[in-house]
């Protein structure tokens, strides 16, 4: 492990190939990227055109085929699994299209999950919690199951669980495309906010075009490789 | 600094639980098959002990004793030369009146047993013929019970014989008919002794029927002129349980006619070999319907979890993606399974427990014989009450727990396996 130096990620010639039956999948050619700090990023591109792939690269979810990929200064291939777990736990949050939320635990719950993980003491989930579920626009509804929320709702508090940990990185796969234009204005309004008063990091993976106009960078992806590269002001 | 890796056992715990209580209609399922397969195998062990229990106690009543005291070579010569000094006997007597044997023992009692015949007007058989204390005897032995006609021994008898009911058959005998009994004395010479039949009983036990008689010792021993001297002592113990704790108290206590190569003390096992060989051949038969039973059980709950985990892999992939490791993605299940096998373990052996303590006054099976009229079945020479007082014997039930856990651990660990080993990218895939 090293110090950051100043980014949330980079990747340095990542390649991700999946074999499947006989034939090779590139899924991921040559990338390398480098994501600052407090950036507001989306990878976009068609599908199969490898950002959920990036996004699990970078997550370290999978590992790649070749290349390096550093997280918060840490470099992924250097790390065991039960390293890369911790890195997971402490740096990185996660939104996913179908929210993930864990069906035994409440709003509230899942919402300290990655807090519990990281042994944050009861009285600072709750604060946190608190501030965020007010932020959000979930206040009231901490003791529902995720089977009582609407899917804007459950996305909320997905995002929620993935920024109260304060992570150095928020990944999020298509965090809008279950949700109505509505619920998905209020739901990048509520990340945008956080990206900046807390200064969360966030990469998404979309096809989503309101996603992409409100992100402030724009890397966008064909069969495997970077395209272009756009940041705006 | 990076904190060391927490192994998060108190979210695995409670997801386990939550997980449990969440599908309610499978764990409670589960919960019963196990459960009932828990009462059933405990009862059924308690059950077979009790009747064990009861085969052993007709066995050592009418055979050998709880523990058996013999001059060496008795045990195969069943010849007088090889009897006990009456010295013995009250070496036996002291003995099982200091502890551990004041606590354990309950009787002794004593028999002088020779082969010989039996002769009367109509002919001859071979006869087992013991000596015996008619109150002592009259006291322990079933024997007395089974008295068809006429009575069992009396205290003051001299002359007289109880007889089995197929050896009256057989030589034409009825009550106070006279027999002479035959048989080799101290002296190598055949000596004869009238007696008088008081008693016929039938056990139902043709080996015993048709050739046991019990006559009073005091006559045995004069007519053999053997004085107080026995061929067998046997020491009744409260439990069967005891016996070895017994035989080695008597080992110790007889250590010096022991050395002489006088006396060997032997517990029921060894005295009465087929009893305990049919004994340990259906217990082992026993545990293995059971066996058989909870591996269909396991089957069970390896194939109920594993359909849970195969449903739950995107919450397992959730999970991988929040930060646990595979091996604590494991352990959520794996816990599910230790929870919920413990649990079940403990009602099921209770269930079983409580069902024979509800049956301690014992469980009558006779229905079981139909329109047969029986009033005791007979298994290697012995009768069995069909009524049956289940016995606990708590090795047994901690063996029954160490197994059922054991099962319950080896049903859960596939599944954990599997839940540790999903591809978390491919679980977490968003289907429409």
């Amino acid at each position: 492990m090293s110090e950051s130096n100043g980014y949330a990620v980079r990747t340095a010639g990542v390649w991700k190939i999946f074999q499947q039956e006989a034939e090779e999948v590139q899924a991921v050619r040559d990338v390398s990227l480098t994501i600052g700090r407090g950036e507001f990023t989306a990878l976009a591109g068609p599908s199969g055109s490898g950002k959920t792939t990036l996004l699990n690269l970078i997550g370290g979810l999978t590992r790649p085929t070749r290349g390096e990929i550093w997280v918060a200064g840490s470099e992924l291939g250097a790390l065991s699994n039960r390293e890369l777990a911790q890195l997971r736990l402490e740096q990185v949050g996660f939104v996913f299209q179908a929210y993930n939320l864990l069906p035994v635990l409440t709003a509230l719950e899942n919402a300290e999950f990655p807090m519990l993980l990281q042994g944050v003491p009861a009285a600072e989930r709750s604060e946190r919690i608190r501030e965020l579920f007010d932020r959000t626009g979930m206040t009231g509804l901490e003791d529902r199951r995720p089977g009582k929320l609407s899917g804007g709702q459950q996305q909320r508090v997905a995002v929620v669980r993935a920024v109260a940990s304060q992570p150095a990185l928020v990944l999020a796969d298509e965090p809008t495309a279950n949700l109505d234009s509505h619920a998905s204005e209020a739901l990048l309004d509520m990340m945008a906010e956080l990206n900046r008063e807390l200064g969360v990091t966030f990469v998404f993976a979309t096809h989503d075009g309101h996603v992409m106009e409100r992100s402030r960078r724009l890397v966008r992806m064909v069969d495997g490789a970077i395209d272009s590269d756009e940041t705006r002001s | 600094m990076r904190a060391r890796p927490s192994l998060h056992v108190g979210v695995i715990l409670m997801l386990a639980v939550r997980n449990l209580r969440r599908n309610l209609r499978r764990t409670i399922l589960t919960a019963t098959s196990f459960v009932i397969g828990g009462a059933l195998l405990t009862f059924s062990q308690t059950f077979d002990a009790g009747t064990h229990e009861q085969m052993v106690d007709s066995g050592v009543r009418t055979g050998s004793g709880h523990v058996a005291v013999e001059a060496p070579g008795f045990r195969v010569s069943r010849r007088i030369e090889d009897r006990l000094p009456g010295s013995t006997l009250q070496l036996v007597r002291a003995a099982v009146a200091s502890p551990p044997g004041a606590e354990r023992v309950t009787d002794v009692f004593y028999r002088l047993t020779v082969h010989g015949l039996a002769t009367s007007a109509t002919g001859a058989r071979p006869a087992q013929i013991l000596g015996v204390d008619p109150t002592i005897e009259a006291a322990l032995s079933p024997l007395d019970e089974q008295v068809v006609e006429g009575r069992y021994l009396e205290a003051d008898d001299r002359l007289a014989a109880y007889v089995g009911a197929g050896l009256v058959d057989a030589l034409d005998l009825r009550i106070g008919s006279r027999l002479v009994l035959m048989a080799q004395d101290t002296h190598k010479e055949v000596a004869g002794q009238l007696v008088r039949v008081v008693g016929i009983f039938r056990t139902g036990i043709g080996e015993l029927d048709e050739s046991v008689i019990h006559v009073p010792i005091a006559t045995a021993g004069e007519w053999l002129g053997i004085g107080d001297d026995v061929t067998n002592i046997g020491v009744m113990v409260d439990s069967s349980l005891a016996v070895p704790e017994i035989v080695r108290h008597l080992g110790r206590e007889l250590a010096e006619p022991i050395a002489r190569g006088e006396a060997v003390v032997m517990g029921w096992q060894e005295a009465m070999p087929a009893l305990y060989t049919m004994i340990v051949f259906d217990e082992w038969v026993g545990f293995l319907v059971l066996g058989i039973l909870f591996v269909i059980i396991g089957f069970s709950i390896i194939n109920t979890v594993l359909m849970s985990v195969l449903h739950r892999h995107r919450e397992f992939g959730v999970l991988q993606a929040l930060g646990l490791t595979p091996r604590q993605t494991s352990s959520v299940v794996l816990v599910e399974g230790l929870l919920q096998t413990v649990v079940c373990t403990f009602i099921g052996v209770g269930l079983g427990l409580a069902v024979t303590a509800a049956l301690s006054d014992g469980l009558d099976i006779s229905g079981l014989y139909g329109s047969m009229d029986i009033g005791e079945v007979e298994i290697v020479g012995v009768t069995v009450d069909p009524v049956i007082v289940p016995v606990v014997n708590p090795v047994r039930i901690l063996q029954i727990l160490g197994f059922m856990l054991f099962v319950g651990v080896v049903s859960s660990l596939y599944p954990a396996l599997r839940a540790g080993t999903i591809d978390v990218t491919e679980s977490m895939k968003f289907e429409r």
